[in-house]
């Protein structure tokens, strides 16, 4: 029962990554790799927060993770949005390789290459969520508060305005709108989803270390996009479910365990290639 | 003398980074492809000469095979892949995720096969020092390194400016529809750009690793940078992508007086922001 | 008495061609001015550099006493000039009635942080704002394709719809790029139509057009452009009896 509960919770959180991820590869129409990058420095701030000597409250973390992140991708699309959109691949490659580099090698803020353990679970209210399923009730709370934002997004002018710049930039400028700013708040939006998710995920597995927010982690992320569906709710729910459960069937090949991540990471390359070329509207999405 | 040695050092580092820059830039000015499964490239070359070279083969026979195979694997993606792609509509987005996928396939593939650990290459002579000046010192591998990448800058420089199939790419480049409307077929262009491209990446990929070793994961890094110095130096300017790349491997290497290794992604980094803002088409751009 | 919109000595030059050469002119408010000229003698490249879409190398644009130097495209609309393209560039995968509310202006919840946090408030503003959306494309003649996706619409109704989104925007000024190419002579007479009851609502049209049974019908006042530059000006009697002209355009008298 204690796995199926991990399961979820696990993909609960990576359904709120999964909504980060499409708003700005789907929805926005940027490629970023550096996704992972933000969900580490949304789960370092939050651990940060909770091992403190005087340890803050679950939310009031949270909310600081979520602020630090837009700030980042606001910091981070802003320059990069003015130039064309290759100039933004190479600042999503260098912010993830920084990151990780960050990560591994500030040991006073991060721990390290060892990381960060002993993270106590959240506490709402002063009462510690402490049960497996106190916590899966807790994610399951935030999925759901995340996919109803994107919900409300989506059939607001924004996410019409969001819906014309995919298609048409120049056209959307000759409306009179702004086009920078909408692709600036769309990726602070995605910011806030995947510093949300951070925080989570360092309170519900208690540890953390930098190989969960890596380069490897960052194309995991695209491929859940990808393979779920680009600019829907129901691509964001799917996908992660899907590519979280794929390592277990592995498991059932029998791979051995020096290239058992290889073999994964090959997968999700594999699944990248066969899905651009032969469905690029993922199972339950728009074509990207 | 410390900085003499790093700045020598940078010379080495910067002329294979070179390598890699115009040999990216080529494929990017031409087909506006962001390949980044060319650092897939890059280390497969590398691995391919290393495997060669423990079955005894000799380290030239290895290099040409390597090349020979980096050749025929950039064709094989551009033919088989990109320009299948857009042939059937696909965005810009769809195909630099396809190319990230590759590139995720080829090196958990080297990674499979090869293990992650570094391996180094079984040659010998490759760490023999030479000293230079009385206090430079450099490996062959190192000297190997800066022989053959300057002679791939000047080969390449003649061959986009002084033949016809490389003044045809040229062509393409500056104006792809014109090309299609003309007789000069820019898909067929492609596949020989790319093909030429992945030949000289070949090059820094067995010759940085003779002297640093071997990692499946290694190549994204002098990617990145190569990038970054094609982009500063101004997007068609092969030139400007060669000698950004030298700048960038001397930063860095300066850089170590002050901060630890780790770090120089940093500086990498901060430099290609610096140019963002200020002066996004770079120093020498072309048209 | 300054001009309604003022073009003075624009230059632009593009690799060694120039598009515009010392070109000046200057409109009339509440007319309707066709803009004529062969191809390639840079009307397309004057309404970008009107609306900001292209940066000349010298010259200025003044609208209403403002200047319109290095404002962006959004910047020109907010001032009150909004512009059509050639090739229409409509958002094909949204309906007709989408593609107009893009274009009206200051909606509510057109940012992240107002469509989650009060989301009836931003239900009850769209349902407003989509039946002033409704009211422009009855108004130009599309009310009963409101709902279509562009992509199911023929050439003439999309014509139309790139007319409907400039209106959302509100500006005065209308610069219609070739609104009459290639339709048939039944929806031909629809925009002719539209376009004089848009002048006799109060807009001033900038209209580029090859068709001289458009030119004759519609306008007011005719702008021949040759070589970047405003070779004659006049009515469209004036401009289209000149044999000179013809010559120019036609490359020999009609």
């Amino acid at each position: 029962m204690d796995f199926w509960f991990s399961y979820i919770t696990l993909a609960e959180i990576y359904v709120l990554l999964g909504l980060s991820t499409n708003l700005l590869v789907g929805i926005v129409g940027i490629f970023s790799v550096s996704q992972a990058a933000v969900f580490g420095v949304g789960a370092y701030i939050v651990a940060h927060f909770l091992l403190a000597a005087e340890p803050m409250s679950f939310l009031p973390a949270l909310g600081i993770a979520a602020v630090c992140c837009v700030l980042l991708n606001v910091l981070v699309t802003l320059p990069a949005l003015r130039v064309s959109g290759d100039y933004f691949v190479v600042t999503s490659f260098g912010i993830q390789l920084l990151a990780t580099a960050v990560f591994t090698n500030w040991t006073a803020g991060t721990g390290g290459a060892n990381g960060l353990p002993g993270i106590p679970p959240p506490d709402l209210f002063n009462h510690p969520l402490e049960s497996t399923g106190e916590l899966t009730l807790l994610c399951t709370a935030g999925a759901a508060l995340g996919c109803l934002a994107f919900y409300l997004i989506m059939r607001a002018p924004f996410g019409r305005l969001l819906r014309a710049i995919r298609e048409d930039e120049s056209a959307v400028a000759a409306a009179g709108k702004n086009v920078l700013r909408a692709k600036v708040s769309a990726a602070a939006l995605a910011g806030a989803f995947a510093g949300v998710a951070g925080g989570l995920y360092a309170t519900f597995l208690s540890f953390i270390d930098p190989s969960s927010f890596d380069l490897d982690a960052s194309i995991l992320l695209l491929t859940m996009v990808v393979v779920g569906g680009a600019r829907t709710l129901a691509g964001s729910i799917i996908g992660p479910f899907l590519l979280l459960a794929l390592p277990q069937v592995l498991t059932l090949l029998d791979i051995p365990t020096t290239i058992a991540a290889s073999m994964r990471q090959l997968l999700y390359g594999l699944l990248l290639i066969l899905f651009m070329m032969f469905r690029p509207q993922g199972l339950a999405g728009e074509k990207l | 003398m410390l900085w003499l040695q790093l700045l020598v050092n940078g010379l080495e580092t910067g002329c294979a980074l070179g390598v890699v820059a115009i040999s990216f830039s080529l494929i990017y000015a031409t087909t506006k492809i962001f390949h980044v499964a060319h650092a897939g490239i890059y280390t497969m070359g590398g691995y391919l000469a290393w495997w060669l070279v423990t079955l005894g083969v000799p380290f030239l026979v290895a290099l040409l095979f390597a090349v020979a195979a980096c050749t025929a694997g950039g064709a094989l993606i551009q033919s088989q892949l990109y320009a299948r792609l857009e042939r059937r509509g696909a965005t810009h987005l769809v195909i630099l995720i396809a190319s990230l996928g590759t590139l995720a396939v080829m090196q958990n593939i080297i990674a499979a096969v090869f293990t992650p650990n570094i391996l180094q290459f079984p040659i010998p002579w490759a760490s023999n020092v030479v000293v230079l000046g009385g206090s430079v010192r450099l490996t062959w591998a190192q000297l190997l390194t800066i022989a053959v990448s300057l002679a791939a800058y000047f080969a390449v420089m003649w061959f986009a400016h002084y033949t016809i199939l490389g003044k045809r790419i040229r062509a393409v480049a500056s104006n792809p529809f014109l090309a299609q409307i003309t007789r000069l077929r820019p898909q067929s262009v492609y596949v020989i750009v790319v093909a030429i491209a992945s030949a000289i990446v070949a090059l820094p990929g067995v010759l940085v690793p003779l002297d640093l070793g071997l990692q499946p994961y290694g190549g994204i890094t002098p990617l990145l940078t190569a990038t970054i110095a094609m982009i500063a130096g101004g997007v068609g300017s092969l030139t400007g992508a060669f000698v950004l790349s030298i700048a960038i491997a001397e930063l860095q290497n300066l850089s170590l007086l002050v901060m630890p290794g780790e770090w120089s992604i940093g500086i990498t980094f901060f430099i290609f922001v610096i140019f963002m803002l200020f002066r996004p088409t770079g120093l020498f751009a072309a048209r | 008495m300054s001009a309604y919109l003022e073009v003075a000595g624009l230059q632009k030059n593009f690799g060694g061609l120039q598009a515009l050469q010392d070109c000046s002119f200057a409109i009339a408010q509440g007319r309707i001015t066709c803009l004529v000229g062969p191809n390639g003698a840079g009307k397309t490249t004057i309404f970008n550099v009107i609306t900001g879409f292209l940066r000349p190398d010298a010259g200025h644009v003044v609208f209403c006493d403002r200047s319109l130097d290095g404002l962006t495209p959004q910047q020109v609309v907010h001032n009150g000039i909004a512009r059509t393209f050639q090739n229409l560039r409509l958002f094909a995968d949204l309906t007709a009635l989408d593609n107009v509310m893009v274009g009206l202006p200051r909606q509510f919840a057109e940012e992240p942080l107002g469509a989650i946090f009060r989301p009836l408030h931003a239900a009850r503003q769209q349902t407003k704002r989509r039946e002033e959306a409704r009211a422009t494309l009855a108004h130009v003649g599309l009310a009963d394709r409101a709902d279509e996706r562009v992509r199911n619409l023929s050439y003439g109704e999309q014509k139309l719809l790139t007319v409907a989104r400039v209106l959302a925007t509100g500006a005065e000024l209308l610069l219609l790029d070739e609104p009459a190419s290639g339709l048939s002579a039944g929806a031909l007479d629809s925009i002719m139509a539209l376009l004089r009851r848009l002048q006799n609502e109060g807009k001033t049209l900038l209209v580029v057009e090859h068709n001289t049974r458009v030119v004759q019908q519609i306008a007011d006042d005719v702008l021949f452009l040759h070589q970047g530059h405003l070779m004659a000006q006049g009515t469209p009697q004036q401009i289209i009896a000149d044999p000179a002209l013809a010559e120019i355009y036609f490359g020999g008298a009609i």
